[in-house]
């Protein structure tokens, strides 16, 4: 079972039925109506996108400490800056503002599940970022946008954490479906 | 046009009456709905109680088996558990849905279908209405208080607490309307696809509204969500139009956002995997403007109330903002005057679950003799304060423009 917790984004449904096609039981409540004897049941935690910081959800924070390591989580916009403000990254304003922008992103790291140098378009709705350098245990910075180089995905093979800054779930996103479907099955 | 308002009998003696009535375009002309059996003002109590009579199981189709009416901005608010802070209010009705008797079918012919065997005698008294402006419009905002607006909004943007977010500007006059001339003579230039006329005893709304926000048959569920205007000239066509979006940074990212938060919209009550784009980013053209429009779809969950999709898509994404919530408490906090039906939707639900409801926009609410025009446009990261303020006053101008 696949538990999304939902910063009340309105993209959240569109994960939902993203994820629909890989698992064919699918939780979705919002972060702050959370039920924990299903979340404890769940194979896979997705933390969604969402307005404002992840300074600003201290509940989904609480989530992401206590699942670490026992779950597969993974992040999407917000999600993504979730984890990575949990691991002590600094998540900061940037000076030019992604919404609805589709923009060319490549594989960077040859730790990556997907091919280095693999090119393709995605959809970015943040207004934030993660300020770098970065450095966790197991973690890498695997995608970057083409131009400005900011980071796009990060992966944690071995505690099976992954997220995303920009949206597999958008129609701006090329081949999204097979990035969770790789995800799911790595 | 003139075949609408060409000489009816009947239809001469609904105009000339007090009789409350309500218009709406459809395809290749317009339906008109009158003799109402019940007027139901829906409020925050009774809403959920008023949506169980569309969940009964109904065989027989009538063609008359339907509610027609309005939700203001405020209960579709409340729908998604959202409270308004204290407002300037009118007190003007929430939401009211009628129960129609007998429909006119404004086609090539006229066609009325009436629960009433004697619906021709059915008028009352006549009486002669006349336009009559009493004081000039005036604005709610000006532009220096516009741009501290736009400004506080705009630090939101780089916050990252919404992604859009729409200004609502307000136009308002004293006025004495005759709705339904006003209405006959905004359809002579702007006859788009979703305008309605409501006329009752005690107020009126005329709207040229171009935005269709729910389309139900069925199964089948259908919006067509609008982000992008271009106002016509001489030089432009339609491909141009076209062009111009497409290479518009700006209105591709505003239309973006609003066509994946639609979708997300219609995830909630759709099957996983039916809901697609049916035709994605193309071009309306209007009298004075062009629209840049995608049509989405999909397929109905089975036992989907119409409670879950009027709150799954209510109020409308695109002429809120995004993403919904946040925004919607922004504005709350912002705006200092009731938006009323601004922004809400008007259509029909019939006794089987379909329906079809617009979005309410370029619309005149007279109420009290007080005419009122609400417009909003948007705020993204890079939009310009004067540029957005200077859209509100033309999307506001053709409506103005019939009180001449």
């Amino acid at each position: 079972m696949i538990y999304i917790i939902d910063h009340k984004d309105s993209f959240t449904h569109n994960i939902v039925h993203q994820f629909s096609l890989f698992d064919k039981e699918i939780e979705c409540e919002d972060f702050n109506k959370v039920n924990y004897a299903k979340l404890n049941k769940a194979d896979v935690i997705v933390f969604s996108p969402g307005p404002g910081a992840p300074k600003d959800y201290p509940v989904s924070s609480k989530i992401y400490k206590k699942y670490k390591c026992k779950k597969k989580i993974i992040g999407i916009c917000l999600g993504f800056q979730q984890i990575l403000f949990n691991e002590n990254g600094k998540i900061v304003k940037q000076n030019k503002i992604y919404h609805g922008f589709q923009s060319l992103i490549s594989v960077t790291n040859k730790k990556s599940l997907f091919s280095k140098h693999k090119t393709f378009k995605v959809g970015r709705y943040h207004s934030l970022k993660l300020q770098e350098p970065f450095y966790a245990k197991n973690f890498e910075v695997t995608m970057r946008c083409k131009i400005s180089k900011v980071a796009m995905a990060i992966e944690n093979k071995i505690d099976q954490i992954y997220g995303f800054q920009f949206h597999p779930e958008s129609f701006l996103t090329e081949n999204g479906n097979l990035l969770i479907k790789k995800i799911l099955s790595a | 046009m003139k075949r609408f308002m060409k000489k009816n009998y009947y239809l001469e003696k609904l105009y000339n009456s007090k009789k409350p009535f309500i218009a709406y375009k459809v395809n290749g002309g317009y339906d008109l709905f009158t003799d109402f059996s019940d007027k139901k003002y829906v409020n925050k109590k009774n809403i959920l109680n008023f949506f169980n009579k569309f969940n009964k199981k109904n065989k027989k189709k009538k063609i008359l088996d339907l509610y027609i009416g309005f939700f203001g901005y405020e209960i579709l608010c409340n729908l998604n558990n959202i409270k308004i802070p204290k407002q300037k209010n009118i007190n003007f009705p929430k939401s009211i849905f009628y129960k129609p008797e007998t429909k006119i079918e404004i086609r090539k012919n006229i066609i009325i279908r009436s629960t009433h065997k004697n619906y021709n005698n059915l008028f009352g008294k006549s009486s002669f209405n006349t336009n009559k402006i009493l004081t000039p419009f005036k604005i709610n905002i000006d532009l220096n208080k516009y741009k501290k607006i736009f400004n506080k909004f705009s630090k939101k943007i780089k916050e990252g607490k919404t992604y859009q977010i729409k200004i609502c500007t307000k136009y308002k006059n004293k006025s004495l309307i005759d709705p339904v001339t006003l209405f006959w003579k905004l359809m002579k230039t702007n006859a788009a696809p979703e305008s309605f006329m409501i006329r009752d005893r005690n107020f009126s709304i005329v709207s040229c509204s171009p935005e269709t926000l729910i389309e139900k048959k069925g199964q089948k569920i259908i919006t067509k969500p609008i982000a992008g205007t271009l106002r016509k000239t001489q030089k432009t066509n339609i491909r141009k139009a076209l062009f111009y979006f497409k290479n518009n940074i700006k209105e591709t990212k505003e239309h973006n956002m609003i066509v994946d938060m639609e979708r997300s919209d219609l995830s909630k009550v759709c099957i996983p995997g039916t809901v697609r784009l049916s035709q994605k980013k193309y071009v309306e053209e209007y009298k004075h403007l062009y629209h840049y429009v995608t049509k989405i779809e999909g397929k109905i969950k089975k036992n989907t109330k119409v409670r879950d999709i009027i709150i799954a898509m209510m109020p409308g994404g695109s002429v809120i903002g995004c993403p919904k919530i946040s925004t919607l408490n922004l504005l709350n906090l912002q705006e200092k005057e009731s938006r009323n039906i601004f922004t809400g939707s008007f259509g029909f639900i019939k006794f089987n679950g379909d329906m079809r409801f617009n979005i309410i926009i370029r619309a005149i609410l007279n109420y009290k003799n007080i005419s009122e025009i609400a417009v909003a446009s948007g705020v993204v990261i890079d939009s310009n304060a004067k540029n957005e303020f200077n859209e509100n006053y033309i999307k506001a101008k053709s409506l103005i423009d019939l009180y001449q």
